[in-house]
């Protein structure tokens, strides 16, 4: 993975990808990180430390619930499962987020200038 | 996610611990992230330092999950806590209108003792403890004056502004000396008054209260006005236009509030006013509890004179003192200095005067104004202290009683108690529900007890002011600071009955109060509870025997007052006063109006016959003289009540004549002329020089002409203490002899007849020997016998004096018998008072009794069932209960006995011909006491042994 492949993440975005991460079950705080990084194909590294005051955030919040719980490899670990209110909240943001990309890819994807008119 | 071993359930027994969860959490990532990395095939050691580099700065974050982790908690902990409150409230809500009977009883109670209490703390807060309304009042101080002896050649008059401890009259020219150089003070002001004048210009002519003022007052004091504006010091100027300013009250009560008075001209006792001003609302008067009516300045008291006042010249005469003085202390000077400073000054002015010597040592004191200016509530304060008292016992009870209730509740709600355990309820959980019940009984009856304080309020000041016929002049407002603290005093009762219980409650065996039925069984750990229930009801009985037997000494002072014979008929008598002199009467022409009226009067339809005197009986106030008996050594006086009557008088009052005759109209012209004379030479006397020649003119006066002396009939208590072995009828008797040099003409009195013993004052006071003399001047009181009810005579006896003169204005109209209940009003206001009080804690009392039975029948209805099947005799179960009923009774009786015995006689001086401890009354109570205990307990008694012994048996 090179260092040039790491993309920042936009502020909320990480908020997002955890909510998203979470749909499938839940899962404690380094395997949401692996999610991330594979689904992603190497593409969005979290920093990792960044990673959990985002989840205590988005507990308090209510958007997750938390529970201790058993590793794989049996360590105590914190499981986070999506609430009803996190995965209202997730389906109003991946609607923002599209709109949002389909907004950006259409101004950078223009092959030519708006007509002079529309500027105005 | 694996299923947790049971040891791991463990980890978090006693709740959460954020801090150790986030070290735990971050703890897992940096592990699992090494294992991963060793599974790549790192060596172990790089492998954690490369897993830690990854993360980032871990204390950090550690430290931000420990911040958020505490903020989560708490909000947690919050939402929990007003979930379970809210559970809580709904269960208690359901519960208690399960038993309505029970929450109606507490709240009632709880609110009778809040009302109560707030409507009489709130009264005597008013009477005693409200600030002036002035500005900081903190550096006023009223000026008090001290001598070893009373000064040579003065006149005093106060007007009952300060308390006994001081003297607060001084004279005009001190005042003025004082203003014009006060360095110590940044304001000094005078006042003086009210003082009764004749007020008109504003529809009929009537009495109003004056206040005299000086310029500074208002602005010293910063009382404002409502509308137009102050008196100030232009107005102190004798020959200024005089200005008045009215009293917000009586601008509402005489002129309707009508904006246009100012600048309308008004004339006092004949002397034209301009109306320039409306105070501010609310300022009555300094002294608390005074009125007035209207403010005028100081410079008009040599020409809105009281009747009393001499020939003095108020406003230049040092030997008369009069006015009241308020200072303000300059910011920085101690009263000590400020004392020392006008003490200066008040000697130089009465030893330059002679009034006194320095040896008298003439001195000032500087008294914080609150604590000099007592005024009325020195009378209100011991009354209302007595009611407080009463309602502080009342509030007692009342919370025991409503202790006692939710005891006895919680003695039968064991077994619920045991049932929520068992179903898991922590001990917390079951004593906040409860705790929640006995807070939301508290608060609905302060509820109640907000309602029932303002009501009391309301009727205290109209019972008040019917007695006193007048405004009150104190003004009551429920106060909150009273509300909040009996409020805080329920609460508590019911917090700490909720909560001792509770705490025993939940802690019972479970097992065996769900096995038993405890219930059934009261034993144990319900014995206990219940013989603190019944130590609540002694209680209760005690204190109510306390408040009943005070009650039953004042109702017995009213029956006493009631029963005692006046020496007059005093039904069917108007009453009615009338002072010509406000209208510039000379006596002559005074005495032409009373026999003008009296015969008018007399002609009147309804009227039997009309007297007139200086005074009424049992009005509260007398006059009182002394007279030396002939024969007597020399400066020797008696002391003797006097009453001045006209013609009539003791037929009209139906007062009986024991020897000798009544006044005749040759006793009125002599008394007339000897009047007339001496009145001449006290003139005489005011003209010379001061000290010079008084008694000499007088002595001249004396022996160039020969005055008859004054025919006088005595009463009885006179004649038998003085004239013992002597007929009195034709002695003389002379008049007073003294050390005063300045005596004018002793004409003495000669004995024409004597009369049956009346009451002069009022009920209470003793028969005093008292001689009747002559009116031949000054204002009158009519007393009219009537037929039928007095009242509806006085329109026709207002017509009969505005035909006579329009300027008169007749005052203090009355019957005898309202006035007699006005002078008494105070026993009156206790007696009906603490009576009310006395069944409120009585019938509180019973209902402590009567719930504590019932509860016990209720408990023990198995148990009597079976006692019932098993062939027990109905007499011998109601028996079983009554006699506890009973027991408890006599226990709170003797208690009760024994504590009244040690505080009624606190209340000794109010009452009248009946001991502190009489024991007719301590009797009386006590019988009446068994009589509603044995009511109380006999319901009870009785539905125990209704009790269907099968319907029982099954009922559990």
């Amino acid at each position: 993975v090179s260092e040039f492949s790491r993309l920042e993440f936009l502020r909320g975005t990480l908020d997002v990808l955890i909510l998203k991460a979470l749909v499938w079950g839940p899962l404690h705080g380094y395997a949401i990180t692996n999610l991330i990084r594979r689904q992603s194909d190497d593409a969005l590294v979290l920093e990792e430390g960044t990673l959990y005051p985002a989840l205590w955030r988005l507990e308090s919040k209510g958007l997750l619930a938390s529970e201790w719980g058993l590793s794989e490899n049996n360590r105590k670990a914190k499981f986070y499962s999506l609430t009803t209110a996190g995965r209202r909240h997730l389906r109003e943001e991946v609607k923002t987020w599209e709109a949002y990309a389909a907004a950006v890819a259409k101004v950078l994807g223009a092959t030519q200038p708006p007509l002079r008119e529309e500027l105005g | 996610m694996k299923p947790t071993p049971i040891w791991r359930r463990l980890d978090r027994l006693f709740g959460s611990d954020r801090v150790s969860d986030v070290r735990d959490e971050l703890r897992f990532h940096i592990e699992a992230r090494t294992d991963d990395l060793i599974a790549q095939g790192w060596k172990p050691d790089a492998a954690r330092m490369e897993a830690e580099r990854g993360f980032g700065d871990l204390l950090a974050v550690q430290r931000i999950g420990e911040r958020l982790g505490g903020k989560m908690d708490r909000r947690k902990r919050m939402k929990d806590y007003w979930g379970d409150a809210a559970r809580d409230l709904r269960y208690a809500i359901r519960m208690l209108s399960r038993s309505p009977g029970f929450a109606l009883v507490a709240i009632v109670t709880l609110a009778l003792g809040i009302g109560a209490n707030t409507a009489i703390f709130s009264a005597i807060d008013a009477v005693l403890f409200r600030p002036l309304p002035v500005v900081d009042q903190q550096h006023l101080v009223i000026f008090s004056w001290s001598a070893r002896h009373d000064p040579k050649f003065w006149g005093q008059s106060d007007y009952g502004d300060c308390g006994e401890a001081y003297h607060c009259s001084v004279s005009v020219p001190f005042f003025q000396a004082l203003h014009a150089q006060n360095s110590a003070f940044s304001g000094v002001a005078a006042f003086a008054g009210p003082l009764e004048v004749d007020f008109s210009g504003n529809g009929p002519a009537s009495i109003a209260r004056g206040e005299y003022v000086s310029g500074d007052y208002f602005s010293m004091l910063g009382v404002k006005t409502l509308m137009g504006r102050a008196l100030g010091p232009a107005d102190d100027n004798p020959t200024a236009p005089a200005a008045i300013v009215l009293n917000d009250g009586y601008w509402r009560r005489a002129f309707g509030g009508d904006r246009s008075v100012l600048g309308r001209a008004v004339r006092l006792n004949g002397v034209e006013a301009v109306i320039v001003g409306v105070a501010q609302p609310g300022f009555k008067h300094l002294t608390p509890g005074k009125s007035l009516d209207f403010f005028m300045p100081l410079s008009l008291a040599n020409r809105v004179r009281s009747e009393w006042w001499g020939t003095k010249d108020r406003l230049a005469d040092p030997s008369t003192f009069w006015v009241v003085i308020v200072g303000r202390l300059k910011p920085g000077v101690s009263i000590a200095q400020a004392q020392a400073s006008s003490t200066a000054l008040f000697r130089s002015q009465v030893v330059g005067n002679s009034l006194f010597s320095e040896n008298d040592a003439p001195a000032l004191t500087l008294v914080p104004i609150q604590q000099a200016l007592s005024g009325e509530s020195g009378t209100i304060a011991p009354m209302l202290s007595v009611i407080m008292a009463a309602v502080g016992f009342v509030l007692l009870i009342a919370c025991a009683n409503v202790a006692g209730l939710i005891l006895a509740r919680s003695a039968r709600r064991q077994k619920e108690m045991a049932m929520r355990q068992a179903l898991g309820a922590g001990h917390a959980r079951i004593v906040r529900q409860l705790l929640t019940e006995s807070v939301l009984l508290s608060l609905a009856g302060g509820g109640l007890g907000i309602i029932f304080a303002w009501l009391g309020v309301r009727a205290m000041t109209k019972m008040v002011e019917s007695g006193f016929g007048e405004p009150f002049s104190f003004v009551i407002e429920p106060d909150m600071r009273v509300l909040a603290f009996t409020l805080a005093v329920t609460l508590v009762t019911g917090i700490l009955s909720g909560l001792a219980p509770t705490l025993r409650g939940s802690r019972s065996d479970l097992t065996r109060s769900l096995r038993e039925n405890v219930s059934s069984i009261p034993s144990g750990d319900g014995g206990q509870r219940i013989r603190f229930g019944d130590a609540l009801v002694v209680l209760q009985v005690a204190l109510s025997i306390v408040v009943l037997v005070g009650a039953g000494l004042l109702v017995r002072t009213l029956l006493n007052l009631q029963a005692i014979n006046p020496g007059f008929d005093t039904q069917n008598l108007l009453l009615f006063g009338i002072n010509p002199t406000m209208a510039g009467y000379k006596d002559q022409q005074m005495m032409h109006l009373y026999s003008e009226l009296q015969q008018r009067f007399a002609s009147l339809p309804g009227v039997v016959s009309a007297a007139y005197s200086d005074e009424t009986l049992l009005s509260g106030g007398y006059s009182a003289d002394e007279v030396h008996l002939d024969g007597a050594p020399p400066k020797t006086n008696v002391n003797t009540d006097v009453l001045t009557v006209g013609p009539n008088f003791f037929s009209a009052m139906r007062i009986p004549l024991l020897a000798g005759r009544a006044f005749n109209s040759a006793d009125f012209s002599s008394g007339e002329e000897t009047n007339a004379m001496v009145k001449a030479a006290d003139e005489a006397a005011a003209k010379a020089p001061a000290g010079s020649g008084a008694h000499v003119a007088a002595a001249q006066a004396k022996s160039s002409a020969p005055v008859a002396p004054v025919p006088v009939l005595i009463n009885e208590t006179f004649a038998h203490k003085f004239f013992a072995t002597q007929n009195p009828i034709g002695m003389h008797m002379g008049d007073a002899e003294n050390d005063d040099p300045r005596v004018g003409l002793q004409p003495g009195y000669r004995i024409v007849g004597v009369t049956g013993d009346t009451k002069y004052r009022d009920l209470k006071r003793g028969i005093r020997p008292t001689i009747y003399t002559p009116l031949v001047g000054g204002h009158a009181y009519f007393e009219l016998r009537t037929t039928g009810d007095p009242t509806a005579l006085v329109n026709a006896v207002r017509n009969v004096v505005v035909s006579a003169d329009s300027r008169l204005p007749i005052f203090d109209v009355r019957t005898q018998t309202e006035q007699i209940a006005r002078t008494h009003f105070q026993e009156r206001l206790l007696s009906r008072l603490s009576s009310f009080f006395a069944v409120v804690a009585t019938v509180l009392a019973c209902i402590g009794l009567y719930g504590l039975l019932s509860y016990e029948v209720a408990m023990r209805t198995r148990e009597l069932g079976i006692r019932m099947a098993l062939g027990a005799q109905k007499r011998h179960l109601m028996k079983l209960v009554f006699r506890h009923g009973m027991f408890l009774s006599l226990a709170g009786l003797a208690l009760g006995m024994g504590g009244a015995f040690a505080v009624t006689r606190f209340m000794a001086s109010m009452l009248f011909n009946v001991g502190a401890n009489d024991p007719a009354t301590f009797a009386a109570v006590a019988a009446l006491l068994v009589l509603v205990a044995m009511a109380a307990c006999g319901i009870p008694a009785l539905r125990a042994v209704r009790v269907d012994p099968l319907v029982a048996i099954r009922s559990e």
